[in-house]
């Protein structure tokens, strides 16, 4: 098993992985801040348009954003029990597990890309290229230009999130963790749990009324 | 300082169906079109949230310091959040004119 490097700056490992923790948390705050800037601009034309933003979230595709919702949720708990393994020394499980959140967060993208060619054939588009005829308000535009920048967005990071699990994966296979020093596989996870808390938020505006 | 227990099995499993039990309430709340949907559904949002960050994502294993960087990031957002919504909401043109609605240019297909 090989033992983790220990940087010249650190004391000890337990400093180290305390160290690498804050700033992970620092960098996922960061990443809510990337957020919030679109959840403050919905806010905004929400406030000023409610009447054409509810219309607008009736006419969404409430079951794929649903089945998305639950999808994550659930890929969150395999993430969570990938670590929960690999601190009970059975590596083979965390594989498993985070194989299958993998295939949740394929899944997810799926699902999603199914719902944006709805969006395509509606003509639900952002800004200018809008031309949904059952929805012609200005309100109905700005609804769908928050939406495709606010989904496209979290795709985006649902993709990063596959590609940091699918490295973890690599280091599970290659026994880079052990029941002590896992840090790597901890923080990689709190990204994928990151992205689930997104959609968490981003469900009710974009699909509940 | 103290560490915390490593989080038991069974708190994920119960985290979870409280997320699945908590996402089909919001679900149904919005589907029977009940009053004040949206403020609910935010609260629930956020009781989801902060389950998955205190258990799945171990918040109650670290240092105060890792809690801290999320409460700091929560209260920037509101604070953004807050005033941007305030200075829409209050503004106030002389004279008066009405929300923008495509028809001036802005939007035109």
């Amino acid at each position: 098993m090989p033992k983790p490097l220990l940087g010249e700056q650190y004391s000890d490992l337990e400093q180290q992985d305390g160290a690498l923790q804050f700033g992970m948390w620092v960098f996922l705050g960061s990443e809510l801040l990337l957020f919030s800037a679109l959840f403050a601009l919905y806010a905004s034309y929400r406030s000023m348009y409610p009447a054409d933003f509810e219309q607008a979230i009736r006419h969404n595709t409430l079951v794929y954003g649903t089945a998305n919702l639950y999808l994550l949720l659930t890929s969150s708990l395999c993430a969570a029990l990938a670590v929960w393994a690999m601190r009970r020394g059975r590596p083979r499980l965390t594989l498993g597990l985070l194989a299958t959140t993998i295939v949740m967060g394929l899944g997810f993208l799926v699902i999603k890309g199914a719902e944006y060619l709805v969006h395509i054939r509606e003509g639900a588009l952002p800004g200018r290229y809008y031309h949904w005829h059952e929805l012609p308000s200005f309100g109905a535009n700005r609804f769908y230009s928050l939406y495709w920048v606010m989904t496209g967005l979290h795709a985006l990071h649902v993709t990063a999130g596959l590609c940091v699990l699918g490295w973890l994966s690599l280091r599970v296979m290659k026994g880079a963790y052990s029941v002590e020093h896992h840090a790597g596989l901890e923080m990689g996870t709190l990204y994928w749990h990151l992205v689930d808390i997104v959609w968490i938020f981003l469900w009710p505006l974009l699909y509940l009324s | 300082m103290s560490t915390p227990r490593p989080t038991p099995l069974s708190s994920y499993l119960i985290v979870y169906a409280v997320l699945i039990i908590l996402a089909t309430m919001s679900l149904g709340y919005s589907l029977l079109h009940l009053p004040g949907g949206l403020v609910v559904s935010l609260v629930v949002a956020s009781v989801k949230a902060m389950a998955v960050l205190w258990i799945f994502m171990h918040l109650r294993e670290q240092r105060i310091s890792s809690a801290l960087a999320m409460l700091l990031a929560v209260l920037w957002i509101a604070l953004l959040g807050g005033i941007m919504v305030t200075d829409v909401v209050t503004r106030r043109t002389f004279p008066e004119r009405p929300r923008p609605t495509g028809e001036d240019g802005f939007y035109q297909r």
